[in-house]
């Protein structure tokens, strides 16, 4: 993972649906899995790990992620060394952190660590191969998650609360364990929501269509307003993780 | 201090005199302080009249101070309609009165009172509904006269920033008097997640202003204790100044506070609403200065406002007596106790108020408050024996006052519980409407539930709690007890209701209904309330009849003679506050899509257009000059090399062993032998055998198509995908991943020479990649899905790439272009040149009812295989004659206008068909088009009208299709 300050994304082919919204915001890039990554917003005044911890907002498109579909995906993945567990949405997390997100009995989500060193997803790309002929083992297929959705995280004490703005599910932390997945709608688009605390602040991935990104984004800038919520790096989610 | 009518500390406990608030009223500055209502700061000031009446025009005041009447309702800025009892104050405010003409003081409408007797009730049904000439002279000065204040249609509106947010609970306590705290610490106290909803400003309803005892110390003393105890709880959350507008099924809650919806759903849920006051009948009750007793109280312990000097107080149980010490201690005099009561009952309250020196004026009612100058304030009243129900008997007194208070009785509040389905029957012990039945979920506590002694409260509050808390799973100790002393006799009057001869003796405020309204109405045939109330318009006003409807009932039962026992108020329907139209909209959500390359598209200057929630660029340039960018983009394609975001076409991956299979059954077409890295198109029929989508499949591997779908149509065919294999049950994967790609078409003469700058891994010579051909490769450096396909009708490549890298593809192309001068072209020059090659655009091209057969589709049906969705139908179909067909045109004279979509195709003077496009080709110079024809026209060469614009015909000739490149040397080249 190369480290490029002041990196322009448009000098890399992976680019995030809303880099400009981060440019513009300030943001100081990085590369990470071939796209740039806003690490964080040097001219802010506040602390960035105060704003996250009270409620943040986080770009964390260009980070693999990726996913496996249909008959034999679990059995396959779990072959090549994954921890799944039985139950459908909830997210089971990896031996370097990344996170399986188990949508139904045969579809698996999958997230990379804060690290972005991509090595899961990865390996498990490139390991999934046709058979070279009929009939095939039962093993699932890959499915282009990495470009079909947006991935955001959202940070902070305040997080289900604002969530409860433009989401229906009751995502407080007494209700919604770490790990629990709500497939639902957010700002009536169809999201994917992972409670994924970092340290002992709550966090939560949001996943969504990545055509809507600059839609969505904005619609939980709006919403976060309240809370004196702000955009933050990746920095900064890594230190509360840490 | 803030007003003459100010009284001191402790009076006034929700204001805070240290921050002194200015806003105006009329133009006219008034002084109060924060936590003021505009009511309380105006009363503060002396201004007695707040507004004027609905339909006489008649001066308004203050009548509970609760936001429960229409009677304060003014102008707030650009808002009208506000609740001046519950609108708190703010710097600079300005606010007008509604509903006057001329001036506020000296209002002309006044004079509608004198001819009154011209406005019967049913004014409308008895004027109109035989002369209905007569309406076209009235209905401006209706109109004139009609609704309550001003929303300027003409101002530069910007929308306030309105939102919704979820709550979840396993209590929702409604109502935070002595019941809803009682409750709602009872439901915490077994565990129960619990939130306590409030209308006011803070917790304690009644405790907070009403007099329990006779020194006043019973109310605020529990309210401490429970407000103590409430603080402590973690797991209950108050919401104050926040109206529950409705009780709808499964629990959800529409609350209401500031310019936020929250949407509230518990599992179970406490209705402590407590009662309303009700108002006794008799002339000019409405005037300035007659007021319910409870609203005196509240104006003086919550706002340290004198409501009066010398006030007179009407009463008909012991409330009565507790607001006269109240209004004692604050310095008001009080002129006499009229009670209704033949005996007035000795207790604690009456003795104190009698020790005070008070007159009791036993068995008397109030005949008449006395208007003074401009009827904006009373100036007295005359109190007369009470006869009988409804009857005043000879005699009686005029008293000095410039304060009415009405204390003749309650209704319970028990709007939310009627929308949950709750049912209630009158009781005539306690005069009032009794809860029979709850829906399950629901409880109730309080004077809501007839527990009106403060200790009956309390206790009916702790038990309803501890049940709601139990039926949302949380149990904890014993069942408390039920209350045993409800309390709820001898305080609300059967029959406070006297007419007087001269009228002005209203039952609904709102509305201006008297009493001989009512009359005439039952007289008129109208006998029962709900019949009533539609034809009286009682109840209809913004109170929504929480003054009028029980009082309507009493009337009706003794008109008609029907028990009353019986009969039930009118529906009670929500929301039980108005609702503003910004609080259901909330904060509007309007999801959109963007492609990868979209903000490229703004930076060269599209003109963008919606296609379903993406966008699209539709040409590239100025609006003024459309057309020319059009020609120019499409004379590219056709000349040189252009290039179109095609990000938005659908895309599904089928994969598995039974791939193929699966496409034979859902497309029209064959698809077992494609070869794989070979594209064939795909034609979607559903049952009916209706054309419903269209696109090609890419066989990239034996078990692995990738098939494209209409923009539009994508996610309804990945659905028939997903219902239809639910069914076959056949080992196949269908993945929808539209979003996951981005593409473009290059096409044109040129563009083989510009892809193969930046593609590697694959031969594009058209001898190793030829039409419909495809394959997986790299371009620049991107891993890409490309097909050779060509709806332009020119050589031409689809290139889908990760959307994430889309925008890079666009740059690489573009800058790979350059020297041929590519050029970006967008949806409308596409539609031109697909047109010019004749391909159809499904659902502008096809319709709810377009067959393959009469879209001369035929080429696309396999003919050998045993099944596909629609095959039955294309097959019936098949027998059958057509009755139109879809065939290309041009025109017999093409200096005729070029017809426009949906321009009517006619056979003599029936309508047999309709264009669904066409356009002058810029490729051609002439005008070409796709139109449904009668079937005997649609041989080559056959000719058709076309009925355009301003109903002229012109001649369509039919005419073979593709019109440009016919033998496909362009494309395949």
């Amino acid at each position: 993972m190369a480290s490029l300050t002041n990196l322009d994304p448009a000098t890399l082919k992976r680019r995030s649906f809303i880099y400009r919204k981060l440019a513009a915001a300030g943001a100081e890039f990085a590369e990470v899995n071939g796209g740039a990554v806003a690490m964080r917003y040097p001219a802010r005044a506040e602390n960035e790990m105060a704003v996250a911890r009270r409620m943040g907002l986080a770009d964390l498109s260009v980070l693999s992620h990726g996913g496996f579909k249909g008959r034999g995906t679990v059995e396959w993945l779990t072959r090549q060394g994954l921890t799944i567990g039985a139950d459908s949405n909830k997210a089971y997390v990896q031996a370097d952190g990344e996170l399986a997100a188990r949508l139904a009995p045969t579809e698996i989500f999958l997230l990379d660590a804060l690290q972005g060193t991509g090595r899961l997803i990865n390996q498990l790309n490139a390991a999934w191969q046709w058979a070279p002929s009929a009939p095939r083992p039962q093993q699932g297929y890959p499915t282009p998650r990495q470009d079909s959705h947006a991935w955001f995280m959202v940070t902070g004490e305040k997080s289900a609360e604002m969530f409860a703005k433009i989401c229906g599910v009751d995502l407080r932390p007494q209700h919604c364990p770490v790990g629990t997945i709500a497939q639902t709608s957010v700002a009536k688009m169809s999201s994917s929501i992972i409670r994924a605390d970092l340290g002992s602040t709550l966090a939560y991935h949001l996943l969504a269509d990545i055509a809507s990104a600059e839609y969505l984004w904005t619609c939980v800038e709006d919403a976060i307003a309240e809370y004196d919520g702000g955009i933050v790096g990746l920095a900064a989610l890594r230190s509360l993780q840490a | 201090m803030a007003g003459m009518n100010r009284l001191p500390a402790p009076f006034g406990a929700w204001i805070d005199r240290s921050k002194p608030i200015s806003f105006t009223f009329e133009g006219k500055p008034i002084e109060g302080f924060a936590g003021d209502t505009i009511a309380s700061a105006l009363l503060a000031n002396g201004q007695t009249m707040i507004s004027r009446s609905f339909k006489y025009h008649r001066p308004r005041s203050v009548l509970t101070m609760a936001g429960q009447d229409s009677n304060t309702l003014v102008q707030v800025g650009e808002e009208p309609n506000c609740l001046a009892d519950k609108r708190r104050i703010e710097p600079g405010l300005k606010v007008e009165a509604q509903n006057y003409v001329g001036s506020f003081e000296d209002d002309k409408g006044r004079f509608t009172e004198l001819v009154e007797r011209f406005l019967p009730v049913g004014f409308y049904y008895k004027s109109f509904h035989e002369q209905k000439t007569s309406w076209k002279k009235w209905e401006p000065i209706i109109r004139a006269m009609a609704g309550l204040g001003k929303a300027d249609l003409k101002a530069d509106f910007h929308h306030s920033y309105y939102d919704k947010q979820y709550l979840f609970a396993d209590v929702a306590v409604i109502g935070g008097g002595p019941a809803g705290m009682a409750a709602a610490l009872s439901a915490a106290e077994s565990g129960a997640e619990v939130i306590l909803v409030d209308e006011g400003a803070e917790l304690g309803g009644s405790l907070w202003y009403a007099r329990f005892n006779v020194d006043g110390t019973h109310g605020s003393l529990t309210r401490g204790e429970l407000e103590t105890a409430i603080a402590a709880k973690r797991n209950i959350r108050v919401l104050s100044d926040a109206v529950c507008t409705g009780l709808f099924a499964d629990n959800w809650l529409p609350v209401i506070t500031g310019n936020r919806l929250y949407k509230l759903r518990a599992r179970s849920v406490v209705v402590a609403t407590g009662s309303i006051e009700q108002p006794s009948v008799f002339r000019n009750n409405d005037l300035p200065g007659v007021m319910f007793a409870s609203a005196a109280q509240r104006l003086v312990r919550l706002y340290g406002v004198k409501p009066g000097d010398r006030a007179v107080i009407l009463t008909a149980n012991d409330d009565g007596y507790g607001a006269a010490l109240e209004i004692l201690d604050a310095g008001i005099s009080i002129g006499a106790m009229v009670d209704l009561r033949a005996t007035v009952p000795t207790n604690e309250m009456t003795q104190a108020v009698r020790r005070a020196g008070i007159d009791v004026i036993a068995g008397h009612a109030i005949k008449e408050a006395i208007a003074g100058h401009g009827k904006s304030r009373i100036t007295g009243a005359i109190a007369a024996p009470v006869a009988g129900d409804g009857k005043l008997g000879d005699g009686g007194r005029v008293l000095d006052c410039d304060l009415i208070l009405m204390a003749v009785g309650y209704s319970p509040a028990a709007h939310l519980l009627h929308h949950a389905g709750a049912k209630f029957a009158y009781d005539t012990g306690s005069h009032m409407y009794r809860l029979e039945t709850l829906p399950a979920h629901v409880f109730a506590a309080g004077s809501v539930n007839q527990a009106y002694v403060l200790d009956a409260t309390l206790a009916d509050g702790r038990r309803a709690g501890w049940l709601a808390a139990r039926d949302a799973g949380h149990s904890a100790g014993a069942e408390p007890p039920a209350p045993v002393e409800l309390g709820c006799d001898g305080l609300t009057h059967p029959w406070p209701i006297f007419p007087h001869e001269k009228g002005m003796d209203f039952v609904d405020f709102d509305e201006d209904l008297k009493y001989k309204d009512l009359i005439n109405g039952i007289a008129d045939g109208y006998d029962n309330v709900e019949l009533l109330k539609r034809y009286s318009t009682l109840g209809m006003g913004p109170s929504q009849g929480k003054h009028s409807a029980v009082a309507a009932v009493r009337i009706v039962a003794r008109e008609t003679g029907e028990n009353l026992n019986r009969m039930s108020v009118t529906t009670q329907r929500p929301p039980y506050t108005p609702e503003k139209f910004g609080h259901m909209a909330g904060r509007v959500f309007e999801p959109e899509r963007r492609t990868a390359m979209h903000h490229r598209h703004l930076e060269l200057g599209a003109q963008m257009m919606p296609a379903g929630l993406w966008w699209r660029p539709a040409y590239y340039g100025q609006k003024s000059e459309r057309d020319k960018a059009i020609r120019e983009e499409a004379n590219a394609v056709r000349t040189c090399v252009g290039l179109i975001d095609v990000s938005t076409l659908g895309g599904l991956d089928v994969r598995g062993p039974d791939a193929a299979e699966f496409l034979n059954r859902m497309y029209t077409f064959a698809y077992a032998k494609q070869q794989v890295g070979r594209c064939r198109y795909v034609l979607m029929t559903d049952n009916a055998g209706v054309i419903t989508d269209d696109g090609v499949a890419v066989r990239f591997h034996d078990e692995h198509f990738y098939v494209t779908a209409t923009t539009s149509g994508v996610d309804a065919v990945y659905r028939q995908m997903l219902w239809w294999n639910a069914q076959w049950r056949l080992d196949v994967d269908v993945a929808n991943v539209t979003a996951a790609y981005a593409g473009v078409n290059i096409a044109g003469p040129k563009s083989r020479e510009v892809l193969k700058r930046v593609c590697e891994g694959v031969d594009l010579s058209a001898q190793a990649f030829p039409y419909m051909g495809a394959a997986m490769a790299e371009v620049a450096g991107i891993p890409a899905r490309i097909m050779r396909v060509g709806f332009v009708g020119e050589l031409g490549y689809e290139v889908h790439v990760p959307a994430s890298q889309g925008e890079a593809l666009w740059d690489a192309l573009m800058a790979a272009g350059g020297l041929e001068g590519i050029r970006p072209f967008g949806v409308e020059a596409q539609r031109v040149l697909r047109l010019e090659k004749g391909h159809i655009i499904v659902s502008q091209d096809t319709d709810g009812l377009t067959n393959v057969w009469e879209a001369d589709m035929a080429w696309a049906v396999a003919k050998t295989k045993p099944f596909f969705v629609g095959g039955r139908s294309a097959e019936i179909q098949a027998k059958k004659p057509l009755t139109r067909k879809l065939v290309g045109f041009t025109l017999a004279n093409d200096s005729d206008p070029c017809p426009e979509e949906c321009h009517l195709v006619l056979k003599g003077e029936e309508i047999v068909g309709r264009v669904t496009s066409a356009v002058r080709s810029p490729s051609l110079n002439k005008v070409v088009g796709l139109a449904y024809v009668h079937p005997s026209d649609g041989e080559p060469g056959k000719q058709f009208d076309i009925k355009v614009d301003g109903g002229r015909r012109i001649k369509g000739v039919v005419t073979k299709y593709p019109f440009y490149d016919p033998d496909n040397k362009r494309q395949e080249m």
